[in-house]
């Protein structure tokens, strides 16, 4: 761009920059919300001029909102459907699941550089995160080829069973073996797997029948996952 | 390391709740409600406000998940622009404004630096987005900064600064023109 005090931006796109700033008010405002839902170049544009002014707000000082909020956003809420495997199949879980594994890896990068040789047999950990809260703690040995999995808090309902998978980048997820909800249970990973134990890698808990999946893929709920880092 | 974790985290999450996963939305509230009942609560300057707004925001959250797309955006982005709008709407339908009292253009310093945040791993773009906000004129950044943090409409902001309308209004264009050339550069 060349001389900054010309108005040389389309009009749409100094809207957008309005809208987005939050100086639009009454029927100004309310014209560019009807915009943004019916126009998606619109809509793209106040998104880049989001993105644009987003890192002011870490100015702004963490404040906890007190318990009671959450309670009414969940009253809030919809009731819950009954799940079969649809999550499974989500096609934005796997996205996001992938993506998250592409940001840990973009993350872990730089340590694994740092750490150079000595990193790869260095034990992993994952935090598995469900229902707000850490569900179960894993860590592996990857002298060994062992898994740990200690429940932190999660009940299970009686015809069901927790089973661990273990899903790297650009793979289905691999069984690692069924789990309990109420104590520690040390599992063997398959040698074949042990070389996909990494922390480019997520550890996901889903619900099964007694035995464990059918199918050889998760067919229940995700109730918690994590990636695994280094301990 | 923590501020990709973090949001992974976060992306993990959202991506979930279009499955209807109640515990995802969860994961996220824990993850970014403090950040933004901290925008909600600096734009309306009432707790019982600012809960209200945070509340429409999570259950905004939960409805339009399905919308966001982490290969475009940030999810703090998203998260912070469905919280500022909210609280804007709140505060134009509510009352006129707040932070009323006049801005003097000539006290204003150069911009604070980035804030180490937990929940913002956009620390790159802080340091970009403030070194860009100093090379504004000081009535230029005092009109962005009423807008932004006080939720002030071009009509707050040109009696705060005791400017005509048309004045704010070009002030501000031309701010944001600069802007995003130098944040382009």
């Amino acid at each position: 761009m060349s001389d900054a005090t010309d108005h040389n931006l389309p009009e749409d796109e100094l809207l957008a920059a309005e809208y987005a700033l939050g100086v639009l008010a009454g029927p100004q405002r309310a014209a560019a919300q009807r915009l943004l839902e019916r126009d998606r170049n619109f809509a793209e544009l106040v998104a880049a001029w989001e993105a644009r002014l987003a890192p002011w707000a870490g100015e702004i000082a963490e404040v906890a909102a007190p318990p009671a909020v959450w309670e009414r956003i969940a009253g809030a809420l919809p009731a819950p459907q009954p799940q079969g495997g649809g999550l499974w199949q989500n096609l934005a879980f796997w996205r996001g699941l992938s993506l998250a594994s592409g940001a840990l890896a973009a993350a872990c990068l730089g340590a694994l550089i740092y750490l150079g040789s000595v990193a790869p047999k260095a034990p992993l950990i994952a935090a598995l995160d469900g229902d707000g809260k850490h569900a179960f703690v894993a860590t592996i040995d990857l002298r060994r080829g062992a898994i740990l999995v200690v429940p932190a808090a999660y009940a299970v309902a009686a015809d069901r069973v927790p089973e661990l998978w273990l899903i790297a980048p650009g793979d289905k997820p691999r069984s690692l073996g069924l789990i309990h909800a109420d104590k520690a249970v040390a599992l063997t990973i398959p040698a074949g797997l042990l070389a996909q134990a990494t922390t480019q890698a997520v550890l996901a808990v889903s619900l099964e029948p007694p035995g464990g999946s059918p199918t050889g893929q998760p067919t229940g709920p995700v109730i918690a996952s994590g990636k695994l880092t280094n301990l | 390391m923590d501020a990709d974790a973090n949001r992974s985290l976060i992306v993990t999450a959202l991506a979930r709740i279009p499955g209807g996963d109640r515990a995802a939305l969860q994961t996220v509230y824990r993850l970014t409600s403090a950040k933004l009942f901290g925008v909600a609560l600096r734009i309306l300057g009432e707790r019982s406000e600012a809960e209200d707004v945070l509340q429409e925001v999570y259950v905004t959250v939960w409805r339009k998940a399905a919308d966001f797309d982490a290969s475009r955006a940030s999810p703090m982005t998203w998260l912070i622009a469905i919280a500022r709008n909210r609280a804007i709407d709140r505060l134009r339908a509510t009352r006129a404004s707040r932070h009323m009292e006049p801005i003097d253009a000539a006290a204003e310093v150069a911009d604070s630096g980035p804030i180490a945040d937990s929940a913002l791993e956009l620390t790159q773009d802080h340091v970009r987005l403030h070194g860009c906000l100093d090379g504004l004129a000081a009535h230029e950044r005092a009109a962005l900064r009423g807008a932004f943090f006080d939720g002030n409409t071009y009509d707050d902001l040109a009696a705060r600064m005791s400017v005509p309308l048309g004045t704010m209004k070009s002030w501000i264009r031309r701010a944001m023109i600069k802007l995003k050339s130098c944040l382009e550069q």
